[in-house]
């Protein structure tokens, strides 16, 4: 999707005088442990050697005169919000990142504006000056075109090809960069050519996602069934005035909103904030992450935009009604619908430990995607059919065998809990057509008593032979076998 | 000696936040099944974990009828005792309750950072090794398979249907005592 990403790269500056080197700090982690980075840097302190994401201690120490202050995100939004309002006016539904980064989707306008480079050039002159505009497919390559433009608009024409020129920082997952770089990967392009499959056995979801960035793909390519309507609203009878009142109202309904999805197992890419006064005016913004939103980074924006919307034009008569519409939603999102409270309580469970998925993603990165498996119920007569694997974090696959037909002739009993995973050869002696010693291991265990044997006819059509399966019970325990001709095979053990 | 009547999930034996159980015995005498049924609380609360370390094995289906929520119920594959302890680690890290398989080979000390990450993040842990015993003092209570008989099967006619049990069970203050149930 051909996006446009227009950045102010001095957005948080402003305000500050031009004549002396200043910065901007956020929190944040930065390089030598420190805890405060920072964000923004005039040409003054960037010719002193401060850059952006270095510690707070550090610029200080290269530029000790330096002008600097913490960087207040509200003030920020509430100075960008008529920026975004005129763009806005040119394309509807502009995305905001954050204050000075916004992305435009630009497919549904081209026709009215008659191509590609009449809209940009509306676009720059609109955002005007300190804006860096580029052009590229899908918002990854559209932001790091804007960060290499400089006077000019950086319109990127074969994206894969772009990307691939790109440093393997670009991903910003500073444990898999380190780790690229000591294989050798140095830019986006050399990892593109390595196969998905070996990067997703490696390094898991955060590898696949990086793969899928390096070769041009921005959203992941195997997203979850959404549900519809999860859009969450609130309707205040008494209009909210104060911006107590407000911060109130958008940590409550965004707690909401993000339970409703954790219950789905998905989060939210995209949020429209919609409100509206009581006059009747309706204001909607549509904020972006590249992650999927958490409770805390969603709260955060809308608290961001409803306090531009009345430190600015003002709210008028109060807001009385506010409303949150998730889209571009993904499984990527955290999945605590796995665990939700419990109705049957287990004491002593801390319910704010990490997220389960945050700790099987890690787990997906030591052993592999193919090693982090769940399953659900399919049709079959043997038990070793009865089970569709999926991995952790992605759609079953149709089932193959109907779970809820009757499959007339399927083992009884209570389910083996192991089965090999492809029945295994054992010895049986036979006396009389009837079981009489099971060889486990090195030594002979008497049968001491015996079901079946319950007929499997197999598809014949396709050459399979029939077979009979039989519950074994010897001292040491219970088996299901399988004699297949002159052959027998271990299909579980009832441990 | 005490003798209890009970299904699975009934059985007097339960997987606090923060504990440690271990399940000794070979393969057959029912201790996966007993394990199993140790998650089926947590996994009412949060996410739990089948380390399976015989390669593949591990049947979610006995789970599934002692109670472990299908949803919640997530089964790791890990056979490599160099990477088992790391990756049980992780896994304690951010979900309820663990059923690991301990593969031969994994080393006394690991076992002893699993119990402490455990108790630490008020996990729940079973341990079931798949050869020989646990080390002393990594437990807060010890199951050891003795015997297994079935109820069912008769000559060729029936089918499989109970089991009844004998275990025993020591641990921290625990007094050892032989536990017999049906499941």
């Amino acid at each position: 999707m051909r996006t446009i990403c227009v950045w102010f790269p001095d957005w948080p500056l402003e305000g500050m005088p031009d004549d002396a080197a200043g910065f901007v700090y956020e929190e944040g982690r930065a390089s030598g442990g420190e805890t405060e980075r920072i964000a923004a840097a005039n040409q003054l302190a960037r010719q002193a050697g401060v850059t952006i994401g270095m510690g707070r201690r550090a610029s200080e120490a290269l530029c000790p005169t330096a002008t600097s202050k913490a960087r207040d995100l509200g003030e920020e939004t509430r100075r960008f919000e008529p920026v975004v309002a005129s763009l806005e006016d040119l394309v509807p539904r502009v995305e905001v990142v954050e204050p000075g980064l916004v992305l435009i989707a630009i497919e549904g306008s081209l026709r009215f504006y008659g191509g590609e480079d009449i809209l940009l050039d509306k676009v720059t002159g609109t955002a005007g000056p300190g804006a860096r505009v580029g052009l590229a497919d899908g918002p990854f390559a559209a932001h790091w075109a804007a960060r290499i433009a400089e006077n000019e608009p950086n319109v990127v024409e074969n994206t894969v090809e772009f990307l691939s020129r790109l440093d393997i920082s670009v991903i910003d997952r500073e444990e898999m960069i380190d780790t690229f770089r000591w294989l050798g990967l140095t830019t986006l392009g050399a990892l593109g050519e390595l196969p998905r499959a070996a990067i997703a056995s490696r390094f898991g979801e955060e590898g696949l996602r990086a793969h899928q960035l390096a070769t041009g793909e921005d959203r992941p390519v195997n997203p979850r069934s959404i549900p519809p309507h999860l859009a969450v609203e609130a309707h205040y009878d008494d209009p909210l005035e104060s911006l107590d009142q407000v911060a109130f109202s958008a940590r409550a309904l965004s707690a909401r909103l993000m339970n409703d999805l954790r219950r789905e197992g998905i989060a939210p890419h995209r949020v429209e904030i919609e409100a509206e006064s009581a006059r009747g005016q309706v204001r909607r913004r549509v904020w972006r992450s590249a992650d999927p939103f958490l409770e805390y980074s969603l709260t955060e924006r809308v608290w961001w935009q409803l306090r531009a919307w009345v430190e600015g034009e003002g709210v008028g008569g109060g807001l009385v009604r506010l409303r949150l519409d998730p889209s571009d939603l993904s499984g990527r999102g955290r999945q605590l619908a796995l665990l939700e409270q419990s109705e049957m309580g287990w004491e002593a469970y801390d319910a704010n430990r990490p997220e389960a998925e945050r700790a099987l993603h890690r787990v997906q990165s030591l052993v592999g995607p193919d090693a982090v498996l769940q399953g659900e119920r399919q049709g079959g007569r043997v038990p070793g059919e009865q089970v569709l694997w999926f991995r952790f974090g992605e759609e079953p696959a149709p089932a193959e065998r109907d779970p809820l037909a009757p499959w007339p002739g399927a083992t009884p009993g209570p389910a083996p809990a192991l089965v090999p995973p492809e029945p295994m050869p054992i010895d049986i002696e036979w006396e009389g057509g009837m079981p009489h010693r099971v060889r486990l291991g090195a030594r002979w265990e008497q049968v001491v008593n015996w079901a079946g044997p319950w007929r499997l006819l197999g598809r014949w059509w396709k050459g399979e032979e029939a077979a009979d399966r039989y519950q074994i019970v010897t001292s040491a325990g219970a088996f299901l076998v399988i004699v297949r001709g002159q052959r027998t095979f271990l299909a579980g053990i009832y441990d | 000696m005490l003798t209890a009547l009970a299904q699975p999930q009934k059985l007097p034996i339960e997987l606090a936040p923060g504990k440690i159980v271990g399940l000794e015995g070979p393969a057959g005498l029912g201790l996966t099944r007993v394990g199993l049924s140790l998650l089926t609380a947590p996994s009412q609360v949060g996410t739990v974990v089948v380390v399976d370390a015989r390669g593949g094995w591990f049947s979610p289906l006995a789970a599934w009828e002692v109670g472990v929520k299908p949803s919640r119920l997530v089964v790791v594959r890990c056979s490599n005792p160099k990477l088992w302890a790391k990756v049980c680690a992780a896994v304690l890290e951010g979900v309820a309750a663990v059923y690991a398989e301990v593969p031969p080979g994994v080393g006394e000390s690991e076992l002893r950072r699993l119990a402490a990450l455990t108790r630490a993040r008020k996990a729940g842990l079973a341990l079931r090794p798949l050869r020989g015993q646990l080390p002393a003092g990594i437990t807060h209570m010890r199951l050891q398979g003795r015997a297994v008989s079935w109820e069912g099967p008769d000559m060729g006619h029936g089918a499989l249907t109970a089991r009844q049990l004998s275990l025993e069970v020591s641990g921290k203050s625990l007094p050892w005592q032989e536990l017999q149930a049906t499941a």
